[in-house]
């Protein structure tokens, strides 16, 4: 049989079947417990496996290996991933065939990390779908592809643009000379924290299946949790504590953690971004908890401001209280931190300290230019100075991002939803934070945003989780594809 | 009713040619008269603008005695007392003999603070104003051209009155002469008269850029008048007519009724409302171009205006849109009038009641952030420079495919230099640096999530009205004293642009910056990334 050629195709069957595997845990894990659900997830399972099977057998990698081809690749492997994640809330009845945009939206909020949820009730689900609304999260944290890459050299679709469209930020480093190592490295590191963070919830005195299922969305940086008050279900100071840990170090940028592991911690210190993602999120605290003050006790004033600056610094929104309930000038702060989010390479969303560096330099340096017009003035980064090019980049980029945010909000507002809501909705889903201010806070759902209103989040999500241009070019990929062929067959 | 400058009939030549020629000789007056020892650019110009407010003060006081008020002898002492201290202060100081870029801005920095000052203490001695904070605010709104005030209108002195509309127009003239004169020698990113983007530069209206500044002035009282006599044709009172077409032309946006532009209840004036604040929002030098060379095919050839009219028609329609209503004469008028006072961002409000839909709240944000077009009165970002920046954006995606492609930023047929496109992005971050911190202090001053952004916004491209909590145009009376002068701030610092206000703060913190980089060099070497 020949087989198709299409990079596209074959990234697409790969990340499919590393789906289904999460999958079969999830079914796994329902029969053990025993709340129903285990029959769909192994139905949607071997389903989404055979497709998986016939789309990676079937296609091979094409000739061409350039940017768009490798854009179009991640493009259209999120996107098929998302559809097949929506199946096991289908299939379990979890929710009604009638509400499959909300399948959809609730698998899409989990591969790009949000954690927005449009289920009122979480807990009436059953415990293996929750399992595997984690699990989603925690594959898309470090990127499906990354995991394909790693573990199939049969993709053969190896170089480091496929690896740099899917891990967040603006560059990926190269941690070894062959891109399978350096994705083996990256996914090794993500499962070792994983463990250690199940390890230390369960130290503390959490179940497993309450241990794995938070780990999981600490580690991506998403933020579902399976109960309804999120992490304030525990009430407890110390899973808080581990969850903060854990949130602030995935916060940051996993190639730095590969080399202080490797060297030592002397490699953190080299980092000027990690001391700006620190500063930020200490700063907010403080202005937090002076903001908050006199309106908490001081205790739980501390607590929570700490936990939300982290909380929303990392783009993960686990919640322990109501904060649209707090000063209005607090819930700036927190609107600010949902725009920046964390460290490049990290599994945190937002538009990236290293581009806020960027960007403060970048503006400053034309106040300069504005004194000394003849001044020919490099843009530093700590001892180094970064590429025009590069810097073009980020630029274009926090624009394009901007501009998505007053589109997404305007047509929140114009659907009828209440501006601070829309806005504020726009936001968090572009920075896959999760919560919203206003009518979308941490304890309510996206169901106050209409039908349609969703739809527009879902894809808000998806830009935010590829950063924006491999979706844009996604369709001028395919645009020039099918030119392509139709040219070939007119010869 | 056409204004025919320039090419019309020999006594405008002749008139034309009388008002140069005083011009010049006040000119070379002044700079013989001032010839002291102390070479001060700020001096000079704090000097100059406290001369020039004693017409308008004398104007006023002058309206004032005329109209039965009693706040015409305030008004003309304090006119005259700063007629006396420009006096003092240009005998003693200098132009220096070389201009830097440096010095302009000071000068920049020095006329505005002076103008807010003068006015300030006109309304604290008449009266107006009961706090000092509260003064300021309102010479802040007038000067900037916002349409922000917590005066009670209807309890106001005549002269009082006047001077906040002279004051508004005022402003609006010296704005055309910064343009003209002092912006292209800074390179601040798109204000300049061409939006620092076309290669057929406005400032070339006349080889001189006296002649153009002059042409562009009386482009400004012509236009002045037509719309005045417009109002009046509509049938509003002959006075009332006078002041509002001095704060259309200008984007000020001060009325003299309670309910502003809504308060007269008739379709006619809004109207004609709607009209001047369109034209309001066009780039002078385009229309005396097209009036000039008799080409109104002109307008529609620029790119900018195109777009400009778009976005007014776009906005309009989706504002009738969003109000779910059936589609009547009231509901076009009062969605043109919403978007045309945000697009000029003047300020005015209309007689149909409040936006209640929240994606009419939005777009109207959104239109009063992007403003008119460059080298008009209007406040906000700019319609050239949001051409510019979607034009980057592009440019950036199709470099993601072809990374080694250079290719321009292009607007209309003219291409974008990268320094000029760098200014543009400084000044956006720049000002979302201040509009962020300056939110935070409004909430805190009692302003809700809303009505702190949109008010924050609204103070930022001057344009007055805000949403949330507090009704339209009472925000300003919610706040805290702290928060006035914010907001008295971030009005001064959307009419002169953010990056004169930091340059002539970088005197103090570039010094400080060095000597912290001298000590913390071995650290900072140690970074790589």
């Amino acid at each position: 049989m020949k087989k198709i050629k299409g990079t596209p195709l074959r990234v697409s069957g790969s990340a499919l079947v590393a789906i289904s595997l999460g999958m079969f845990a999830s079914s796994g894990v329902a029969l053990a417990d025993g709340g129903g659900g285990a029959s769909g997830l192994l139905v949607s399972a071997l389903l989404i496996l055979s497709i998986g099977t016939i789309m990676f057998g079937a296609s091979s990698v094409s000739d061409r290996a350039d940017t768009p081809v490798a854009l179009a690749s991640v493009a259209w492997s999120w996107l098929a991933v998302s559809i097949a994640g929506a199946l096991p809330f289908l299939m379990t009845g979890s929710i009604p065939w009638a509400h499959f945009d909300d399948a959809l939206f609730e698998s899409i909020s989990g591969f790009t990390c949000t954690g927005s949820t449009i289920f009122s009730d979480i807990e009436a689900v059953p415990r293996g779908v929750l399992f595997f609304r984690s699990m989603i999260q925690w594959f898309g944290g470090m990127g499906l592809i990354v995991l394909a890459v790693a573990v199939l050299p049969a993709l053969k679709i190896g170089g480091l643009e496929l690896i740099a469209n899917e891990a967040p930020g603006p560059t990926a480093d190269r941690l070894t000379p062959k891109v399978t190592d350096t994705a083996r490295r990256l996914w090794l590191l993500y499962g070792g924290i994983t463990l250690a963070m199940i390890a230390a919830l369960m130290v503390v005195g959490l179940s497993p299946y309450d241990a794995a299922t938070h780990a999981f969305t600490t580690v991506a940086t998403g933020g579902f949790s399976p109960y309804n008050a999120s992490i304030a279900h525990f009430d407890s100071l110390l899973v808080e504590f581990i969850i903060i840990a854990g949130m602030i170090f995935c916060g940051a940028n996993f190639s730095l953690h590969w080399y202080a592991f490797k060297n030592g911690p002397k490699a953190y210190h080299r980092v000027s971004e990690l001391r700006w993602y620190l500063g930020l999120i200490v700063g907010s605290t403080f202005i937090l908890i002076w903001l908050n003050f006199g309106n908490l006790s001081l205790g739980r004033n501390i607590r929570e401001s700490f936990f939300y600056a982290v909380s929303l610094g990392t783009s993960t929104g686990f919640g322990t209280s109501d904060f649209t309930i707090w000063a209005p000038a607090a819930q700036v702060v927190l609107l600010t931190l949902m725009i920046v989010g964390g460290m490049t390479g990290s599994t945190a969303g937002g538009m990236k300290i290293l581009r806020l560096q960027i960007l403060v330099r970048y503006s400053f340096r034309e106040i300069v230019r504005a004194r000394h017009p003849k001044a020919v003035v490099p843009i530093r980064m700590g001892a180094v100075s970064i590429d025009e090019q590069i810097a073009a980049k980020a630029v274009g980029f926090i624009l394009l991002y901007m501009g998505l945010i007053v589109l997404g909000g305007l047509t929140l507002a114009g659907l009828g939803v209440e501006p601070v809501t829309a806005f504020s909705g726009a936001v968090s889903a572009i920075g896959n934070a999760g919560p919203g201010l206003g009518e979308a806070g941490p304890v309510s759902d996206f169901l106050v945003f209409p039908r349609l209103g969703r739809v527009i989040i879902m894809f808000l999500m998806m830009f935010g989780r590829l950063e924006v241009f491999p979706m844009m070019l996604m369709f001028v990929a395919f645009a020039r594809a099918v030119s392509r062929s139709r040219h070939t067959i007119r010869q | 009713m056409t204004p025919r400058p320039s090419r019309g009939g020999p006594s405008l030549g002749r008139l034309k040619i009388r008002i140069t020629k005083s011009l010049h000789v006040v000119k070379l007056a002044v700079r013989g008269y001032s010839n002291g020892r102390v070479e001060s650019v700020g001096a000079v110009t704090v000097g100059t603008v406290a001369l020039c407010v004693w017409p308008m003060f004398m104007v006023c006081a002058l309206f004032d005695s005329a109209r039965g008020g009693s706040v015409w002898l305030e008004l003309s002492v304090v006119g005259t007392t700063s007629a006396v201290i420009g006096l003092f202060i240009l005998r003693y100081a200098r132009v220096p003999k070389y201009l830097s870029t440096a010095r302009l801005f000071r000068a920049l920095a020095s006329g505005t603070l002076a103008s807010l000052g003068i006015v300030m203490v006109g309304l604290l001695a008449t009266g107006a104003t009961g706090s000092i904070t509260l003064a300021l605010v309102e010479a802040a709104s007038t000067i900037t051209g916002t349409n922000a005030s917590t005066i009670d209108i209807s309890k106001i002195e005549p002269g009082v009155m006047l001077l906040r509309a002279l004051g508004q127009w005022i402003a609006g003239a010296a704005l055309i002469v910064i343009l003209v004169r002092v912006l292209p020698h800074l390179g601040v990113g798109g204000l300049d008269a061409d939006g620092g983007v076309a290669t057929r530069s406005a400032r070339r209206l006349s080889p001189k850029s006296s002649g153009t500044v002059f042409r562009l002035l009386l482009l400004y009282v012509m236009l002045t008048a037509l719309i005045g006599v417009g109002y009046a044709a509509a049938g509003m009172p002959l006075v009332d007519s006078a002041m509002h077409a001095l704060t259309t032309i200008s984007t000020g946006g001060f009325s003299t009724q309670l309910g502003s532009i809504g308060a007269y209840q008739s379709g006619p004036i809004e109207w004609v409302a709607v009209g001047g604040m369109f034209i309001a929002g066009i780039s002078l030098p385009l229309i005396f171009l097209a009036i000039r060379r008799k080409d109104p095919k002109r307008f529609w050839r620029s790119y900018e205006f195109r777009f400009y009219s778009l976005v007014v028609l776009a906005a309009a329609s989706f504002v009738a849109i969003f109000a779910r209503q059936p589609l009547t004469l009231d509901i076009v008028r009062s969605s043109l009038f919403k978007v045309t006072s945000a697009a000029s961002t003047t300020g005015y409000i209309d007689s149909a009641s409040d936006l209640t839909s929240a994606g009419g709240q939005s777009l109207v944000i959104i239109v009063m952030l992007i403003g008119g077009m460059s080298a008009s009165m209007t406040g906000g970002f700019k319609v050239m420079r949001l051409l510019a920046i979607s034009s980057y954006i592009g440019r950036e995606l199709k470099r993601v495919i072809h990374p080694t492609a250079v290719l321009p930023i292009r607007v209309g047929h003219s291409s974008i230099g990268q320094t000029a496109f760098s200014r543009i992005v400084g000044e956006i971050f720049l000002s979302l640096l201040v509009l962020i911190p300056g939110a935070l202090i409004l909430t805190n001053g009692g302003l809700d999530l809303e009505g702190a952004f949109s008010f924050a916004l609204s103070c930022l491209s001057n344009f007055g009205p805000a949403f949330g909590g507090a009704a339209q145009i009472n925000h300003l009376s919610e706040l805290s004293g702290i928060g006035q002068i914010f907001s008295a701030g971030l009005m001064v610092v959307g009419r002169i642009s953010i990056t004169p206000v930091l340059v002539v703060l970088a005197f103090i913190t570039e010094p400080l910056a060095r000597t912290l980089r001298r000590k913390s060099f071995g650290r900072r070497k140690m970074a790589v990334r």
